[in-house]
């Protein structure tokens, strides 16, 4: 449980880096750089990085249309991950998938879905995979409270228990599905409890706390692996920017986001570090400009890269017989 | 007749340890039932005035919505944060409104928020966390009617609430914070989810309360000392190799064997410094305190702690007082 020194700085890391990295997708948006619909996770860094420290790196991990924080805490390389958001040839799906759709595979991340909801049930696919493949790794998905009012969220939790699939659900509740408040449409206060109608645990975490979803993430999926099935987690935070860029957020005011800067999750976890003494304000700025520098190089490598040739266009779409993806 | 007040802690009963050991889901929909028999419990001894702490989910709202009786209810004047210092306001803010007692709705963690602050005000624990001692398995309508008797009651001393220890964690004789039913002294670097599981990590124990009868750490003490609940007395634990191993339930479903260096019952007032740092301290089962490198603090029972409304000898003494029986 407990984490080594220079795992913890790792992680403070990560979350500056994603903080920073989608900050210039947003000012890439605003000066018209960067076109398309583009939704950013910034104020849920703690999210990205405790889930993908508590799971193993030959674990699976597939998420929503917020999903650049997830890709980076999996250790994806931030060049290929600018390039792709900017549909440059040199990003990880040669620039066809875009900020929705971005996949790792070499991270096991194997797609983002901006369709909310059927990700638990391919997850479901992966699960399956992997228990008959019979390594003690698993399947992990991450969505938001939106997706877990749709069928597929209760469709998915059944099969997974009944299955007993090594399948961890990890609902981000972000408070706003686009622009619906979660009290307006949720008839439990924790999403989570839907978990005991399908015999499953499931459990609440701080999801601005970085250590307690790792916490969360980690004993969860040591559970998963020992057989004991699927499992629910809910990771309570909140988006510091529209669903969008570019969403004027009419339902919400600017009252209640600052309230919800106030629990910033990257100053909560420099504090830990520092009462801990594990760093110190040199140390953590100088992390700041380790991130700062690997952000302006991504943005250089991108700037350089060239888009993809029109013989590309109709290339990586369509099963190939014989290719093992 | 005093009013009563009642603080439903709307988190109770949903942390890791329904993960990492066997604790029962406590779902909110379940609290809003208790509420409600607690309120029909109250209405029926003819309590007028009932004060809800307010929270987000609204256990109190829901606990009224279509609910026939007679007794009228307010929701305290504050903006819940839904962090535990939601039920130390509360508490504080009932015991200037001068309830006849305060029904708390929690573990041991609720409690402890609550005896922060209410001072003389006796506490009515019905239990919906996790590894609970200080609040009772009660049915809520039995808890409502205990709660009416002690309204009935309030302008005397009654003998069916009891004044239980508390422990002082202080620095230089500073109070900086208290516990219920245990101080816990671990490796753990980290607040992040709260519970405390891993026996390998902890360093000491300090106990309130100490039955063998406890689930939770308490159990520890319980099962070396079997201390009863009026003792007066703490227990302080040293874990590690040397003296003898105890297996105890310290959470529902984890029965560790503990390793046990050291162990002694000690007096009310006797002030045991905390013997590592740095470390990390949790109370009544839940990390609270970063102890720094050569902080110097110290744990000490006090008889003074909060008062407890007995529910099974409240019920009683009024039945023998006649108080359940109506003119033919």
């Amino acid at each position: 449980m407990e984490l080594p020194k220079e795992k913890l700085l790792e992680m403070y890391k990560t979350m500056v880096a994603i903080r920073g990295f989608e900050e210039s997708l947003a000012d890439a948006v605003t000066d018209g750089t960067l076109p398309g619909f583009v939704h950013l996770g910034v104020g849920q860094e703690a999210v990205h990085v405790g889930v993908c420290s508590g799971l193993r790196s030959t674990d699976w991990i597939s998420s929503t249309h917020r999903d650049h924080g997830m890709i980076l805490a999996r250790g994806a390389d931030i060049k290929r991950m600018r390039a792709e958001i900017f549909g440059k040839a040199t990003g990880y799906c040669k620039g066809k998938g875009g900020s929705m759709h971005l996949a790792a595979f070499d991270k096991r991340a194997p797609g983002c879905n901006g369709i909310l909801g059927p990700s638990q049930t391919i997850n479901n696919g992966i699960a399956l995979a992997l228990k008959k493949e019979g390594a003690g790794n698993i399947a992990a998905v991450i969505f938001g409270d939106g997706a877990a009012h749709r069928g597929e969220f209760h469709e998915a939790l059944n099969l997974a228990a009944c299955w007993k699939l090594p399948a961890l659900a990890i609902c981000v509740n972000n408070q706003f599905a686009i622009s619906t408040c979660v009290d307006d449409v949720c008839a439990v206060e924790d999403i989570a409890a839907r978990a005991a109608a399908y015999g499953i645990p499931g459990l609440v975490a701080d999801g601005n706390d970085v250590m307690a979803v790792y916490e969360a993430v980690s004993e969860t999926a040591k559970s998963i692996r020992e057989g004991k099935g699927p499992a629910l987690i809910e990771l309570k935070t909140s988006r510091w920017r529209g669903h969008f860029e570019g969403d004027p957020q009419p339902y919400r005011t600017p009252e209640q986001i600052l309230e919800d800067k106030k629990k910033d999750p990257i100053a909560r976890f420099a504090g830990q570090l520092l009462e801990q003494g594990v760093a110190t304000e040199v140390t953590l700025q100088a992390l700041k400009k380790e991130a700062d520098q690997e952000l302006q190089e991504a943005i250089d490598f991108t700037d350089r890269s060239a888009y993809p040739s029109e013989e590309e266009m109709f290339t990586d779409l369509f099963y190939e017989e014989g290719r093992n993806v | 007749m005093k009013p009563v007040g009642i603080i439903a802690n709307p988190a109770s009963g949903k942390d890791i340890r329904r993960l990492v050991a066997y604790g029962s889901v406590f779902d909110n929909n379940e609290k809003v039932n208790i509420v409600r028999r607690v309120i029909l419990g109250l209405d029926s001894l003819g309590v007028r005035n009932v004060f809800f702490m307010p929270d987000f989910y609204g256990i109190g709202i829901r606990a009224m919505d279509g609910l026939d009786v007679s007794l009228e209810v307010c929701f305290l004047q504050m903006e819940p944060e839904g962090t535990q210092d939601d039920s130390t306001r509360a508490a504080q803010l009932m015991n200037e409104l001068g309830v006849a007692c305060i029904i708390t709705l929690g573990g041991d963690g609720t409690n402890r928020a609550v005896a922060k602050t209410c001072r003389n005000t006796p506490v009515l624990p019905i239990s919906t966390g996790t590894n609970n001692v200080f609040p009772a398995v009660v049915e809520g309508t039995l808890a409502g009617i205990a709660a009416g008797v002690t309204a009935l009651n309030s302008a005397s001393d009654p003998s069916f609430v009891k004044r239980v220890p508390r422990l002082e964690i202080r620095r230089s004789a500073q109070l900086v914070d208290m516990a219920l039913v245990d101080v816990v002294v671990s490796e753990a670097g980290f607040i992040a989810s709260r519970a405390l599981w891993d026996v390998s990590k902890i360093r000491e124990i300090f106990l309130a309360r100490a039955e063998p009868e406890n689930i939770g750490f308490s159990s520890i003490g319980g099962l070396l000392c079997g201390l009863t609940s009026d003792s007066g007395k703490g227990v302080h634990i040293i874990i590690g190799e040397g003296n003898c191993r105890v297996k105890a339930p310290i959470a529902p479903g984890l029965i560790r064997t503990v390793p046990i260096k050291q162990f002694r019952v000690f007096e009310p007032g006797e002030e045991i410094p905390i013997s590592q740092t740095p470390a990390m301290i949790a109370v009544d089962g839940e990390r609270e305190l970063v102890v720094k490198q050569g902080d110097r603090l110290s744990v000490a029972l006090n008889l003074e702690g909060p008062r407890v409304v007995d529910i099974a000898l409240a019920l009683r003494q009024a039945s023998d007082k006649g108080l359940f029986f109506e003119p033919q």
